[in-house]
Formats: C-alpha cells, structure tokens, sequence
C-alpha cells in the first residue's frame, strides 16, 4: 500500500533541492542493482582468462562496480559463462544458477557458451552446444575469445537492459 | 640426438618378443620399439622403472583387427625412447594387465584407456570412467563410434537425476562407513581450482587423508576431432587446449608435422617461433604468479603481474593478431612477419621486466607468511615423480635439470645460450623459484633469438599449399612447454587426416601426484599445494 503513495509523489509535491532525484521505486532498485553488479567466480576455460583480465589494471571493471567477484553463487547477481560447457559441468552450471538469488542476469561468453563454438562438429559427443539450451541468457558475446573490452560491453549492455523501462 | 643404444638387451631377455625394431631417432622420435606379448609386460615394466626410466605415456590404439596399448619409456638424463607395444586381438573386451602398482601414472592413463576404448586392465584398483560422466555408455574413440551431436540436452538432465540420487547414496555410504572421518568436496567450481578441478577430500579432522581428483568438467574431444578433422583443420584446437602458453603446444604439433613430413621451417620462421614462444612462457608464468599469490591471500601481485603479462600480450597481438588463443604456426613457417615496432617494445620491456624480477624476489620472499606457507609444503619426492611421470617445473625443482628443450633439443635451441634452473627444495616454494628463474632465462633466449633473426621468406620452401597428406607411420615429438613435457604421438596412414593423435600433456601426470603431495597436510595448504601445480585444466582433460 505505502508504496503506492509513494508512486503518486509528483515533483511539485516535494521541495526539490540540488542533488535529488525522482525515482519510482523498482527504477530506483534496478539503478542500485545495474550499478552494482556482482558477477560469480566461475571460469570454464579459455575465456575465462579475458573474464579474469578484465579485473586487471589495464580493464579495470571496478570503475562500473562490477569488480566484486563473489567466489558464492548465492550472493551473485550475474553469472559469467566463460567457456566451453561438457556435458559432465552443465548440470553443475544449472546448479549453481539455481542456487543465485533473484533477479539474476547470464552472459554468455565466446563462442562456446553461444553454441558450442569450435568444438561443434557433426558427431561430437562431449559439449553441450549452448548454455541457452538449459539456462536463460541475457547477453550473448561472440569472439573466440571475446576481448576484455567486448566482456566490458556486454556489461553495460546489461545495464541498459536493468535499467530500461519496463512498461 | 640419434644414439646408439649398444646396451640394451637386458630390455626384453628372458621375455617373448613379437619383433623388436631399431627406430632412426631424428625421423620419427622413437629409439627402439617392441611388441611383446601381454604376460611379459609386467616383468618388462618392473625392468624399467628399477632403471629409473619413467612411463611417458600410453596410447590405446583401435586397429581393425586388435587394440594396442602403446607404452613410452624414457630417461631424464639421457634420452631413450623406447616404444613397448601389446596388442590384443578381442575387439569387444580387450584385457590388458595394470601397471599402476608400478608406475603410478599409469592409473589416469589406463582409467583414461578405459573410458575412452572400453579397454580392461585387470587389477586396476579404480577402473572408472575418468574425463566423461559416470552416466556415459559410450566409448568415443572407438573406430565404430558414430557420433551423439543430437543428444546432448538429454545427457545432461540424465546426469542431472543420477547425481541428486547418487549423492544420498554415496554421504550414506560414507556415514556408515566412517563414523569419525569426512569428505568435503572442493570444486569443480572454486576460486582457486583454476578451472573446474574437483578435488574430493577425505580429512581426519583439519588434516588431509587421500584426495581424489575428478577431472573432465571441461572434456572437448581434441583427440577424436583430431580424427575428424584434417591436419590443416586441427591446427586451431592448439591454442584452446593449454591457453595460457597456447605458442608451445602451436610448436608442439606443427613440429610434430613436419618431422612426420620431413620438412623443415624457413630460418627466419624459427627465430620468430623461438622468441614469440618463450614470450608466451614468461606470460604463462607471470599469470601463475599473479593467481598463485592470489590463492596465498595477497592481493596486490595479480595486478602486477597482469600489468607486466599486458605487455607481453600487446607484442604477441601485433605479432599475431590474437590475445590468448594462437594459431600462428604454420606447417614450413609462421603466419605473419614481424611487424614494425616490435622490436622496440621487445627492447623496451626485456629490461623493465628484470627490473620488476628483481622487485618481485625481493617482495614475495621477504614476506614471511609466504615463506611459512610454502616452504616444506607439499613435497614430492624424486621418486615419487618418476613414478609419476612428473615433468617442467615440478620435476626442476625436485633438483633434476630435465627440460626437452636441451634434452632433446629441437628447433633453435641448441644455438641458444641458457640454463635450466633446478633447485633441489621439491616443495612449493621451490616451484616458485624455478618459475620465478625460468622468467629469466626465457628473458635471455626472446633476446638472442630477436637480435639474430635472419632476414628471409617466413615460410619453407616446401611448405604445402593446402593441408598435407602424412606418410604413414607412428612418430613422437615433444616440446617443452610451460608446465612440461609436452608430446604427441601420431599414428597416421596416409590419408589427409590423422588416424590417432594421443596428446601427452604436463599437466595431466603433474596433477595425478597432488594426492601424495598433500596426504598429511591441513585443508589450508591444499590450495597452496594444488596452486603450485599450475595446472590448466583443459589441457589435462583434452
Ligand atoms: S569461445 Fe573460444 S576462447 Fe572461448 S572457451 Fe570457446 S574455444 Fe575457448
């Protein structure tokens, strides 16, 4: 109920001074969580070395707030699927998805988490050809692998997609 | 190297000998070959490892008429490869005895013959699958093995319900079993596990009693798209499977081509290879470095030596035009020119990094809770690595300068003026020591080789147009790579695509001695011990 009220609040209502803003509530929440992404510890293989690099000096994703690598799933908000996924780690990766709180965002890194990447071929028998197969996907990166900047992007890219309106 | 080996009868006397072969060493790597009968193995192994050589590697090999287990043995400090062939003509169970109560590295390989061929070694103390899943019915590299792309969801959910079932059963077999003890699972996903490693602990209390690696959460079937593919096609699956020093293992299977082609690279192509591959071993070792430290607790080094490895990634991208993943050997040459202002770089960093070398030695051992902490950790014994078949900086630092790079040199490396550090500590930090020497030491040869490359054609004059067809035959070439010894053994026949490829990979025999490195330490110095490994799980798992 209260939060309703809330909502109603027009500018004219408040005495706006310098440094306030205006937010219904859920913006409010999806500004605090763009910003504050924490994605999971959780390399699978090679592009888990650029997902590492990008928390080196020279990346440096601490400027957008998204340095703070949580080695749990349950207090993750993104998960970073960086490579190629066997089939022996997919049910591993489901769980660990499961056990995130929501909401929860995936990217999925490289070509091997998109679809397999080059490790497809006709008859293959140890991949699994896409994490979208078993888990939702909000951003997809292709490269093989991607550079740390393109990993960057695909962050804020996710951002954008917190953020936007929803209705 | 070609040697004679005069004496060598005491191999096989006494024993039944199929036909023994005298191989040219410089053609196809191999000194001597024999195939002998299954009941003479054993004894044949206890021969070889009472003279200190140590098991290589064993391929199984699917022929049409029988399988065959391949076992390489070698020695440390004179080299002779000696190819001990067994074949059993049972195309539906093939037995084979164990020899993992004398070698223990045999245990994965012969786990690994299992999984993958269905092959049976009798005695095995644990034949169990070991890169695919439990629930797996399938043995893929078998020449009948037709391939399961459709199925790959299904074998997912399906080894979703057998692991929530087998999970009760197993902590209820355990509770049973062992009132007091317990087991902890560590990965496979954990900061520390560099990859997905997972460790299966069994502790008294804080202290460890046995641990079981379960490895295979990032298996990609290199080996049988090795088959799949043509040899041209293969050549990118080289960067992905040991990623952090991808140079080595581009060396490692174009070199192996070649001497199966009987070709050589363009001058100019080899000094190009030899610097951008010992770049790529600094690279491989600061990020050791970097991530080991971060594993001990301290913060700080990864960003340092991530800065420093940037530096060496920028050279090696304007080289290559790749960060990580290479593809830039080529059979007969490399796949680009040395571009314009390289060589400065090069200049400019050579001496920046010994500068940064000299801060590190100083900041890393003058820390007391690092020293505390690696020091007498995790000791592995001379012994126990020959049994093993430990190689690289593990075995470097049990104090024995074996390194293929001057054992059994290849490419340029005998013009090169360098030294293989060895430090007699076998612990941790003496593993820290050799990486720390060996950065050095890369430092000198990256030097050398860029001041005396030759001007010239990047690539032979016999370097083939379209991917080439190999001569039948087996041939066996090893490189060093940053973690070790690093080989692969081809059987080919003629065609334009391999009939099998065994990768023998360092890391895959370093890691199978983790468990007697750390039975008797505390759960706190398991990742100190795992970390001093440097293991880079795809390259274990293929
Ligand atoms: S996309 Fe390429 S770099 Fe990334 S995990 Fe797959 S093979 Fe490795």
């Amino acid at each position: 109920m209260e939060i309703r009220e809330i909502q109603k609040v027009t500018p004219d209502d408040i005495q706006v001074s310098e440094g306030v803003a205006l937010f219904k509530l859920d913006q409010l929440l999806d500004k605090a969580r763009s910003n504050s992404l924490w994605p999971l510890t959780f390399g699978l293989t090679c592009c888990a070395i650029e997902m590492m690099a990008v928390g080196s000096p020279r990346y440096d994703i601490d400027r957008f707030g998204f340095g703070v690598f949580r080695a749990t799933p349950r207090q993750a908000d993104v998960m970073i699927v960086s490579g190629t996924i066997s089939r022996k780690m997919a049910p591993r990766i489901k769980t660990l998805y499961d056990q995130m709180p929501s909401p929860k965002w995936v990217i999925a890194m490289g070509g091997c988490a998109i679809a397999g990447g080059p490790f497809k071929y006709p008859g293959q028998y140890a991949i699994l050809e896409g994490i979208d197969k078993i888990i939702p996907v909000d951003v997809y990166i292709p490269g093989c692998p991607p550079r740390p900047e393109a990993l960057v992007s695909a962050l804020l890219k996710l951002q954008e997609k917190i953020t936007a309106k929803k209705d | 190297m070609t040697q004679t080996q005069n004496d060598t009868h005491w191999i096989t006397e006494g024993l039944t000998v199929e036909s023994a072969l005298e191989h040219v060493y410089a053609k196809n790597g191999f000194h001597q070959e024999f195939v002998i009968s299954k009941d003479s193995l054993r004894e044949l192994a206890q021969r070889f490892r009472s003279r200190e050589y140590f098991l290589e590697c064993l391929s199984v090999v699917d022929y049409p008429d029988h399988f065959e287990c391949c076992y390489q043995f070698n020695r440390w400090d004179k080299i002779h490869r000696v190819l001990v062939k067994v074949r059993n003509p049972d195309k539906t169970h093939p037995h084979f005895p164990t020899l993992s109560d004398i070698y223990e590295g045999a245990n994965w390989y012969e786990r690994e013959g299992y999984d993958f061929f269905g092959v049976i070694f009798d005695n095995h103390p644990h034949l169990t699958r070991l890169l695919l899943p439990e629930t797996a019915k399938i043995h893929p590299m078998r020449k009948d093995f037709k391939g399961d792309s459709g199925t790959d969801v299904e074998d997912v959910l399906a080894l979703i319900e057998y692991e929530d079932h087998q999970y009760e059963k197993v902590s209820q077999e355990l509770k049973n079993k062992y009132q007091k003890d317990y087991f902890i699972n560590m990965g496979p996903q954990h900061p520390s596990t560099h990859g997905v490693l997972r460790l299966l602990l069994h502790l008294d209390g804080e202290r460890v009693l046995e641990t079981y690696p379960v490895i295979g959460y990032s298996h990609r079937d290199h080996e049988r798209m090795a088959e799949y593919k043509n040899y041209l096609q293969f050549t990118p699956n080289m960067g992905r499977m040991d990623y952090v020093g991808a140079m080595s293992f581009n060396f490692g299977y174009i070199g192996l081509i070649e001497k199966a082609l009987g070709m050589a690279p363009s001058p100019r192509a080899e000094y190009i290879r030899v610097f951008s591959t010992e770049l790529n071993r600094i690279a491989s070792h600061l990020l050791w470095l970097g991530t080991y430290l971060l594993d001990l607790g301290a913060m700080t080094p990864f960003f340092y030596c991530f800065d420093d490895r940037e530096n060496i990634l920028d050279m090696l991208e304007m080289l290559t035009g790749e960060r990580l993943t290479y593809n830039f050997f080529r059979f007969g040459g490399v796949a680009y020119d040395v571009p314009e202002g390289l060589g400065d770089q090069l200049k400019a960093f050579i001496p920046k990094m010994r500068g940064r070398l000299k801060d590190y030695k100083i900041l890393i051992e003058k820390n007391i809770i690092f020293m505390k902490r690696t020091k007498e950790i995790g000791v592995l014994t001379k012994d126990q690595a020959l049994s093993y078949g430990v190689t690289g900086p593990m075995l470097r630092a049990c104090g024995i300068a074996y390194d293929i790079r001057k054992a059994e040199p290849y490419s340029i490396y005998p013009e090169m003026n360098f030294e293989i550090p060895t430090f007699p500590g076998c612990d941790t930090f003496a593993r820290y020591q050799v990486r720390l020497a060996e950065i050095e030491q890369s430092l000198r040869i990256a030097e050398q080789a860029f001041a005396k490359m030759p001007e010239g054609p990047i690539k032979g004059e016999k370097a083939p147009k379209v991917s080439p067809k190999v001569p039948a035959g087996e041939f066996y070439f090893a490189v060093e790579s940053a973690r070790g010894h690093y080989g692969e053994y081809l059987v080919a026949n003629g065609s334009a695509n391999p009939y099998r490829l065994k990768q023998r990979t360092p890391s895959y025999a370093n890691l199978s001695s983790l468990s007697s490195m750390l039975s008797g330490h505390l759960v706190a110095d398991v990742v100190a011990v795992l970390g001093s490994t440097d293991v880079v799980m795809p390259e274990i798992d293929r």
